[in-house]
């Protein structure tokens, strides 16, 4: 097949903060140092930049503020600076406030923002430096030559949903380039290829977690902007890592949200169901009652620390961001890290592509780089947290404090890590012999359609639309398994975890049930390719342009 | 004045188009029609019953075939020389394709969608969708006319048309397209799929939901459809399975419709589904469950199963 190609200096693949963090630090060192021009491009799968994107969030303005000085001048949107924080232990009924806020979760100086609005803001300040942001087109794989990477594939347009080939059929194009950035976030596909190909992986698996968030409209007077409320324990059990938060926005505007690791132990557990106790907990009840749910969505986090991190670069490549796994979950944070790696892969490889050398040797001063900045002063000492947390939320809290005081020492140092998945126990061995029906959630809840909602409503509210005639964009690579063997195991957890109800298990018409994929109520998450026990499903992009619709998110 | 840019194809006028002449009526006394394309006279003459000033034919054999910088050059001298305060247009895949180009020619502003419009003096309020139609927003534009304003289709009712007392005259328009100017090359208009249905137009539908089960029972929603003189539609599992096309699937990934009667068979009611429908005049529901978020917005419902409901419905109708 006949396939335009594009060759330009660097290619950095998702518009995210790490991606438009490289793109400005490449063409900033371009403008100081001068020479030939170099072209920078950066392909989005969203078709409006910042349209995929969403994070709690509160903004560590540090690294922002490393790339462009005035960024308050140039008019980054800020929503509200962080005035009070606190923390809150909650068992089903009641709230127990820490005394103090521990230091890590101490945002004093940080800002409260929607990513989304932040990101659309970046790609302004990259396309005004002369970037190229080709935003609707998402990577659909690598190019090699050998083992060096040259180029990325962008995904075909006009396909049919039986893969035949429509009128408006255009094949992707080939952009290659001398050096190409991996930005693709979490569970990236593209980073997942080159893991796959090279031996890159780091000393422990990675561990994610699942993040929902909404927007709600409240009544006036609830709470003041600026106010940042983060919550332990209830709706999850001691076994399960996570918590809530709540980031007050102005105009009497709050995001909320729950964090659930995705290393929990119980087949039958619903991170969704989860998410709706937390709304009706009281504390949070009392506050969004009477308010309008705005806006949905969930991502994965990459949350296993610095041990899980993959070795960043390779022949004509790097990653940098969530692809890399450069994110502090004791913290909470990542999109400083994102913008930080960003930037040094960024000047990494324009020196590359300056001295016309992007071999591995030479991209290695990005290790380097890393280890000499603020990503590893701040990662290193708490390298074994989340991994102690895998042991029960009282071991993970000691040893948090521990590694406060120890700058991350430990008699196990790296302290064993498995992945999330495959902590997940089988309905027999969880349950014994009374387990609960295939198709049920351990802490289901009847949603009451006014602060509680059931998957295909919220779905709805993250404006996910999708060109419905194209193949499935989840790739399951043997669906016998989940009619067969997963059901009986583990009662066909995807049906659970899943934030969009993609998956669902209906009536074969013989008596049986067969999977069905609801591909465009995909939110490009990721989390089924990190979750599902069986490791067969793939995430894949979908036409570019398709999947959520962030805005203010 | 307000101008209502027409759409009409082998001399029919659609729908979007009466719709969007009951929009100017509801907010001008003094209201113009223009129609572009080559013979429009069938068109014309149609448009010419309503109750408006005038009715401006731009007929050029550039303009012949619909091609967006046709339209762009054609409007943009039109609305020069009648220079109207407010330009309204229906929300059609046409109108789409245009539209952003002339407001950007004219240097004016455009709103889109447009559920409602009001007037206080001269302030003109258009009010439009957001967040997925969760929100309506009220848009006041600040600068000097003329705006433009596309109609969401099915948000006027084209039988509230008013209607003149006599036919009122045709005015012959002539506008310069410079050769070349037109960048597009049409080819013939075709349509992807053979028997593709407009369920816009239908003023009933009889749609099918999961509750259906088996594509070997759409014969009952089908002589449902047929007793009563409706199309069939169906939510997304339904398309999903491929026991109807595509093109009748109704929501926010299908078709957005307001018929007269619409008829749920076996739809729960998710929201993805009631966002295409809800503009519907009467809604009759038949679902097992009580709880069904159908019920909450249909005007009969009826809680049972719909192997027994329909029959006994169609035996009704027959009889």
């Amino acid at each position: 097949m006949e396939r335009e190609s594009l060759d330009v200096d660097v290619l950095i693949v998702g518009g995210g903060p790490a991606g438009l963090a490289a793109a400005i630090r490449i063409a900033q060192l371009q403008s100081e140092r001068g020479g030939e021009p170099l072209s920078i491009a950066v392909l989005e799968k969203a078709r409006e930049p910042g349209a995929h994107i969403l994070s709690g969030a509160v903004l560590d303005p540090s690294s922002l503020g490393e790339l462009l000085p005035d960024f308050v001048e140039r008019g980054a949107p800020l929503a509200a600076e962080v005035r009070r924080d606190s923390v809150y232990f909650l068992t089903s009924r009641r709230r127990l406030r820490f005394p103090v806020t521990p230091p890590p979760l101490r945002n004093h100086g940080h800002y409260i923002v929607s990513l989304s609005r932040l990101v659309r803001w970046l790609t302004g300040q990259a396309e005004a430096a002369g970037v190229d942001v080709f935003a609707g087109f998402a990577g659909a794989e690598l190019l090699f030559d050998g083992n060096r990477v040259v180029g990325v594939r962008t995904g075909d347009r006009g396909v049919g949903r039986h893969g035949e080939h429509k009128p408006a059929f255009e094949p992707g194009v080939d952009v290659r380039a001398p050096v190409t950035l991996l930005c693709d976030g979490v569970r990236g596909n593209l980073t997942k290829q080159l893991l796959a190909r090279l031996p890159l992986e780091g000393r422990l698996p990675q561990v994610y977690a699942l993040g929902f968030k909404e927007l709600w409209d409240l009544p006036a007077g609830r709470v003041g902007a600026g106010t940042v409320v983060h919550t332990l324990g209830y709706p999850l059990r001691p076994e399960e890592f996570g918590g809530g938060f709540i980031y007050a926005l102005p105009d009497n505007r709050i995001a909320l949200g729950l964090v659930v690791g995705l290393d929990y132990r119980d087949p039958h557990f619903d991170p969704h169901a989860a998410f709706q106790r937390l709304k009706q907990h009281p504390m949070v009840a009392g506050l969004i009652e009477g308010g309008q749910l705005v806006k949905y969505g969930a991502k994965a986090l990459p949350e296993g620390g610095w041990y899980t991190i993959p070795t960043p670069y390779a022949d004509g490549v790097l990653i940098a961001g969530d692809a890399g796994g450069f994110l502090n979950s004791l913290r909470l944070k990542g999109i400083h890290l994102a913008i930080k790696t960003g930037m040094l892969a960024g000047e990494t490889a324009f020196e590359a592509v300056r001295a016309g050398d992007a071999s591995a040797g030479r991209l290695a001063a990005y290790r380097q780089r890393l280890d000499e900045s603020t990503v590893r002063r701040e990662l290193y000492p708490v390298r074994n947290v989340h991994q102690a947390f895998a042991s029960g939320l009282a071991t993970g809290l000691a040893y948090a404090g521990v590694a406060l005081l120890t700058r991350g020492w430990w008699f196990r140092d790296p302290w064993p890590g498995e992945a999330g998945h495959e902590r997940l126990v089988k309905r027999a061995d969880y349950y014994g012999s009374d387990p609960p029906p295939e198709d049920a959630s351990a802490n289901a809840v009847k949603p009451d359609r006014l602060t509680t909602f059931d998957r295909l409503t919220n779905v709805h509210y993250s404006g996910t639309r999708h060109e419905e005639d194209q193949p499935s964009h989840l790739i399951v690579h043997d669906t016998d398994i989940c009619r067969t063997r997963c059901i009986r195991e583990y009662g066909n957890p995807c049906t659970r975890y899943c934030p969009a109800q993609v998956y669902e298990m209906v009536d074969d018409g013989q008596g049986g049930k067969r999977l069905q994929i609801n591909a465009s109520n995909c939110v490009h998450c990721r989390t089924c390719d990190i979750m599902d026990p069986y490791q067969i499903v793939d995430w894949v992009p979908p036409e570019g342009g398709g999947g959520p619709q962030y805005e203010g998110m | 004045m307000i101008l209502v840019v027409a759409e009409q194809r082998d001399g029919a006028i659609n729908k979007a188009s009466l719709e969007a002449v009951v929009a100017a009526q509801q907010v001008g006394d003094a209201v113009k029609a223009v129609l572009l394309g080559g013979d429009l006279e069938p068109a014309a003459a149609e448009l010419a019953r309503a109750r408006v000033e005038a009715v401006l034919t731009v007929s050029d054999p550039a303009l012949a075939a619909y091609t967006a910088d046709g339209h762009v050059i054609a409007l943009e001298q039109v609305i020069a020389a009648e220079s109207p305060e407010l330009v309204i247009l229906p929300h059609t895949y046409q109108t789409r394709d245009f539209a952003p180009a002339l407001a950007t020619r004219l240097g004016r502003p455009i709103v889109t969608d447009c559920v409602g419009l009001g007037r206080q003096g001269s302030t003109v309020t258009f009010t439009r969708p957001m967040f997925q139609g969760k929100v309506l927003a009220d848009v006041v534009i600040e600068a000097d006319p003329p705006w433009l304003a596309t109609v969401q289709v099915g948000a006027f009712k084209a039988e509230a048309l008013e209607q003149g007392s006599s036919p009122v005259p045709i005015v012959p328009v002539k506008v310069e397209i410079a050769d070349g100017a037109i960048r597009q090359r049409p080819e013939a208009p075709f349509r992807e799929a053979r028997q593709a249905v407009d369920l816009t137009r239908a003023d009933r539908i009889v749609a099918v939901g999961r509750g259906i089960k088996g594509e070997e029972h759409l014969e009952i929603a089908r002589g449902l459809a047929s007793a009563l003189g409706a199309e069939l539609a169906a939510s997304r599992p339904i398309c999903d399975n491929g026991w109807l096309p595509m093109d009748r699937q109704i929501g926010s990934s299908g078709q957005t419709v307001a018929p007269k009667l619409y008829v749920a068979l076996g739809i729960s009611g998710a929201i993805q589904h009631v966002v295409g429908m809800k503009g519907a005049k009467v809604i009759v529901a038949v679902n097992k469950d009580p709880e069904a978020p159908i019920f909450e917005i249909s005007d009969y419902g009826i809680v049972g199963d719909l192997f027994d409901v329909v029959p006994a419905i169609i035996k009704e109708l027959s009889a």
